[in-house]
C-alpha cells in the first residue's frame, strides 16, 4: 500500500509554549480508516492540521505523498502544483462548522472547493447538484448556512469536501452536536466512503464510533504523546490504556436495589452516556 | 465531592414581592436590541428578494448599473419637483416589485431624518444662510454674539433654508430608497456578485461577502454574553462596573473574531483557495433587461439636462 502521510519525530507548541503534539511517529497509507482518539487538549485536532498542512511541525518532519511539508513550500498566496495535488487529494471537515460555512449560500458553498481547483464551471455545477442530492440537502440549495440547524450545517459541511473528492478525508469530532439519526447517517456515509477506497482519518473521543468507522485506532495521552497504535480491537479491549488515556472511567451507580459498576466513557463535553 | 454550602437548599416560600419593576434595560442592551431587531429585519428582507415582481425580474448587474446611473442623476437634480417625482416612481417601482409601500418608506425615512436631517439642520437659519424670514424663532437684539460669530438681532428660518432643507432631504431619501429598492429586490449573494460586472477586486467582492455572513454570528455571540449576564445578575451593577463589563466584552470579541478569521484563512485555504477568488455565476441578459436598462437611462439623462436647465420645466 502507498504510504501518504509520514511523521518523524513532530512536535508542535502554541505560541512558544503550550505543547500540542510531543515526538509523534506515525505512517499512514492509502485506504487505511484511521481513529485518533484521545482526551480534550491531548492534541487530536492539532494532529489534523499538520495532516492538512494547514500548520506545521515545530519540530521534527513530515512528508505527505512522499514530498516533504514545509510553510516555505506551502506559501498560499503562490499557485504551485504540489500545493494544488495536496488540496485536491486531502479534505478536512472542522469540528466548528461555522467557521467552515463561509460562502452566502449553500449552492456556493459546496462549489467552493472544485472552483478553487480549477475545474471547469458545468463540472462543478454537476457535482455540487450530485453532492447535493446525496447528502439528501438539494432543499437546502439557497439557504444561507449560517440560517441552518446544526446537523443541517455538519452536512453541507461534509458535502462541501465531498465535491472536490478527496481520496484522504481528515473529519475532526465529526458526531458532535449530532442527534442518533444523524450520527447514525454519517457511520453510514463513512462506511461507503471506506469501501469506495477512500482514506479516513478520524479525530474523536466517541468511543461508540470508532470500531464503526475505523480498522485501526491511535490513542494520545494527556501528555500530547502516542500510547498505542495498533487494530482496533486491540485497543478498544485494553481497558487500562482507555482509562490511563482519560477516555473511559470507572462508574458506580444503582440499578434498583443492586449496585453497579462498569467503565463508562463520555461523547463530547456534554454527554454522559454508557 | 461537593463542598458543604453547596450541599444548602432553601426551602420555604418565596418572601419577595414581584410586583417592583426596577430599571429599565441599559443603553448598551437597548441598542444591542436594536441592532439585533435590524438584522432580524434582513434576515425577513431576504424573502422580498424571492418574490415574483418587477425588480426581481431583472438581471442583478443591470439593477445594479442602474441603480449607480439613477442615484448619479438623482443628485444632480436641485428642483424638488423632479426629485418628489422621482421618489414617487422609485415608491411605483417598490409597489410593482411586491414589496409593502409602507414597510419601504419605514425603513427608509427612519434613517434619513436622523442623518440627513442633523446635517441640513443648522441652515434653515438666518444664522447660517441669509433669506426670506418664514418662522421668527428668537430676538436678541443687536450686537448678540455667539464666541467670535455676530448673531443677527433676529432669529428665524428662511424661506430659502427651508427649500434647500427639502431639497437636500428628498434627494438623500431618493438614493437611499433606490440603494434600499435595489437591496431588497435582489440576494444578497446575487448582489455581491454583480459588483464582479462592474470589476470590483474579487477579493473585496467576497470579503464583503464574508463580512455580511459572519456579522450573524458574531452578533449571536454578542446576544449571548448578554444573556448569560443577565441570567447570573442579581443586582444591578455600578455605571463603572457594567462599562468595564462591556469593555471586556468588546475585547474578548475582538480576539475571537481574530481567531476565527485565521480558521475560516484555514478552511478555506483546505479547499484550495490560493489568494484568487473563483466564483461562479451565470448570468442571461434578455430584452426586459435592455429594455429596463435602456428605460433607466433615458429616464437618468432626462433628469441631468432638467438639472443644467437645459429642458426647462
Amino acid at each position: 500500500m502507498e504510504t501518504i502521510f509520514d511523521l518523524h519525530d513532530v512536535s508542535y507548541t502554541y505560541l512558544e509554549k503550550f505543547e500540542a503534539l510531543n515526538s509523534v511517529n506515525l505512517t499512514m497509507t492509502a485506504g487505511e480508516q484511521i481513529s485518533i482518539m484521545g482526551a480534550n487538549g491531548s492534541g487530536k485536532s492539532t494532529l489534523l492540521s499538520i495532516l492538512n498542512a494547514l500548520v506545521y511541525p515545530t519540530s521534527g518532519e513530515f512528508y505527505a505523498f512522499g514530498e516533504p511539508v514545509t510553510e516555505e513550500a506551502f506559501n498560499s498566496l503562490e499557485d504551485n502544483a504540489f500545493g494544488r495535488y495536496f488540496r485536491k487529494k486531502v479534505g478536512i471537515v472542522f469540528q466548528n462548522p461555522d467557521i467552515q460555512l463561509f460562502s452566502s449560500t449553500v449552492f456556493d458553498e459546496i462549489a467552493f472547493g472544485p472552483l478553487q481547483l480549477g475545474l471547469p464551471k458545468d463540472e462543478v455545477k454537476k457535482r455540487t447538484e450530485e453532492v447535493m442530492s446525496m447528502m439528501g440537502i438539494s432543499s437546502l440549495r439557497d439557504r444561507a448556512p449560517h440560517t441552518l440547524s446544526g446537523g443541517e450545517k455538519k452536512k453541507v459541511c461534509i458535502a462541501s469536501i465531498l465535491s472536490i473528492n478527496p481520496d484522504v478525508l481528515l473529519l475532526d469530532e465529526p458526531t458532535g452536536g449530532l442527534d442518533p439519526r444523524s450520527q447514525l447517517w454519517l457511520i453510514e456515509l463513512l462506511q461507503d466512503l471506506a469501501k469506495a477506497g477512500k482514506t479516513i482519518i478520524t479525530a474523536t473521543h466517541d468511543l461508540d464510533i470508532v470500531e464503526q468507522i475505523s480498522t485501526r485506532a491511535i490513542v494520545f495521552g494527556e501528555d500530547h504523546t502516542i500510547k498505542a497504535d495498533s487494530n482496533c480491537d486491540k485497543v478498544m479491549n485494553n481497558l487500562e490504556l482507555l482509562t490511563s488515556a482519560n477516555l473511559i472511567h470507572k462508574h458506580m451507580h444503582r440499578h434498583g436495589k443492586l449496585m453497579h459498576e462498569h467503565l463508562h466513557s463520555h461523547d463530547g463535553e456534554n454527554h454522559h452516556e454508557r | 465531592m461537593l463542598p458543604e454550602w453547596m450541599k444548602e437548599v432553601e426551602i420555604g416560600p418565596c418572601q419577595c414581592c414581584a410586583v417592583n419593576v426596577g430599571k429599565k434595560k441599559s443603553f448598551v442592551e437597548n441598542s444591542i436590541s436594536s441592532v439585533l431587531n435590524f438584522f432580524h429585519d434582513s434576515l425577513i428582507s431576504e424573502d422580498f428578494a424571492k418574490r415574483d415582481g418587477l425588480l426581481q425580474s431583472l438581471d442583478p448587474r443591470v439593477k445594479l448599473v442602474s441603480a449607480i446611473v439613477l442615484v448619479v442623476a438623482v443628485s444632480l437634480s436641485r428642483d424638488v419637483r423632479v426629485l418628489f417625482a422621482s421618489y414617487l416612481l422609485i415608491l411605483l417601482f417598490a409597489y410593482l416589485s411586491k414589496i409593502e409601500v409602507s414597510f419601504f418608506m419605514k425603513r427608509v425615512w427612519v434613517f434619513v431624518p436622523i442623518f440627513a436631517g442633523i446635517i441640513v439642520l443648522p441652515i434653515l437659519f438666518n444664522v447660517f444662510m441669509a433669506g426670506d424670514s418664514l418662522v421668527p424663532v428668537a430676538t436678541l437684539g443687536s450686537g448678540a454674539h455667539l464666541g467670535p460669530i455676530l448673531l443677527p438681532s433676529t432669529i428665524y428660518i428662511t424661506r430659502q433654508g427651508t427649500m434647500f432643507a427639502i431639497t437636500f432631504i428628498l434627494r438623500v431619501a431618493t438614493c437611499v430608497s433606490i440603494a434600499v429598492l435595489l437591496f431588497l429586490t435582489t440576494q444578497r449573494d446575487v448582489l455581491f456578485k454583480s459588483l464582479r460586472s462592474l470589476r470590483v477586486p474579487k477579493v473585496y467582492v467576497l470579503t464583503l461577502d464574508m463580512c455580511y455572513r459572519y456579522i450573524f454570528l458574531l452578533m449571536d455571540t454578542v446576544r449571548d454574553f448578554f444573556t448569560a449576564k443577565k441570567s447570573r445578575t442579581i443586582k444591578s451593577l455600578s455605571v463603572r462596573d457594567e462599562q468595564r463589563w462591556v469593555a471586556g466584552r468588546v475585547g474578548y470579541m475582538l480576539v475571537k473574531s481574530l481567531d476565527m478569521s485565521n480558521k475560516v484563512h484555514d478552511a478555506m485555504i483546505s479547499r484550495g483557495f490560493n489568494g484568487d477568488v473563483k466564483l461562479l455565476h451565470d448570468y442571461a441578459v434578455r430584452k426586459r433587461d435592455y429594455a429596463a436598462i435602456a428605460t433607466v437611462l433615458m429616464l437618468s439623462s432626462m433628469l441631468a439636462l432638467i438639472s443644467q436647465n437645459i429642458i426647462r420645466i
